[in-house]
């Protein structure tokens, strides 16, 4: 039980946003973070997901365009996550 | 209560997925803020805006879709709202923000501050509107043709 409780608290949440969750086919994972010892980034499940323009095999730089934000705060994309996060990766602002 | 407490500003931010006539709201809004005539702020600053009847690219507009991060945009809404009460010194702050299909001529925002003077009053609108254009996570998209494009930035000052 105490294994299971700390397998889901494990996990991250990622949301995607208009055209980002448009050009990605979906709006919601849940993912577990990295347990090599590293702690995962915003920046690192953005390559890990694919979600950038950049062919596949090539290493996309986390784009200046996008923001992150964690728990719904807006964050650096080289903040670690902690399990339990939700991570969204947010297009260009175009409210108001 | 002491001082710190009655001074502070009175903020109220809504996020509507229905038409709303922002008139009638401005007008509650009012009525919020002074039991008399007498008591109300000396100086308020409004600002509406409404979806124009074209898009970017100069084609009849349809509608607009307003898409939104519930929650993260209402927290976002209100702490531009405190913040620039805070810099300005102001009494009262109203923001409405439509999300949904959003079609031409109806309110997309709405901002209201009232303050002791008109600088404060005008100078908070301004600001705030800018603050949640870039800052606020609300995103658009246009439909035209039976075709929907996300927008890609604010449109000019």
């Amino acid at each position: 039980m105490a294994s299971q409780q700390s397998a889901v608290a494990a996990m991250v949440r990622v949301r995607l946003f208009a055209a980002l969750r448009e050009r990605a086919g979906w709006s919601e994972r849940s993912l577990p973070l990295a347990a090599d010892g590293c702690p995962l980034t915003p920046a690192d499940l953005w390559r890990q997901l694919a979600l950038g323009e950049a062919p596949p095999g090539q290493a996309a730089e986390f784009p200046a365009t996008i923001r992150v934000a964690i728990n719904h705060a807006f964050a650096p994309a080289d903040t670690p996550l902690n399990p339990g996060d939700e991570v969204a990766f947010l297009p260009p602002i175009t409210g108001g | 209560m002491d001082a710190a407490t009655t001074s502070r500003p009175r903020l109220e931010v809504r996020i509507l997925s229905r038409p709303f006539q922002p008139l009638a709201l401005l007008e509650a809004w009012q009525s919020q803020s002074a039991a008399t005539a007498a008591d109300s702020p000396a100086a308020e600053g409004h600002f509406i805006g409404r979806v124009r009847g074209s898009t970017a690219s100069g084609a009849p507009l349809e509608a607009l879709e307003l898409e939104d991060y519930p929650g993260m945009s209402e927290t976002q809404l209100q702490a531009i709202a405190a913040a620039c009460a805070g810099r300005h010194g102001v009494g009262a702050v109203l923001v409405v923000h439509r999300v949904g299909r959003i079609l031409p001529g109806e309110a997309i925002v709405l901002v209201a501050v009232a303050a002791d003077r008109r600088g404060p009053a005008l100078r908070c609108v301004a600001e705030l509107l800018e603050e949640l254009k870039h800052h606020a996570p609300f995103w658009k998209r246009e439909w035209s043709g039976g075709h929907g494009t996300w927008v890609a930035g604010n449109t000019p000052l």
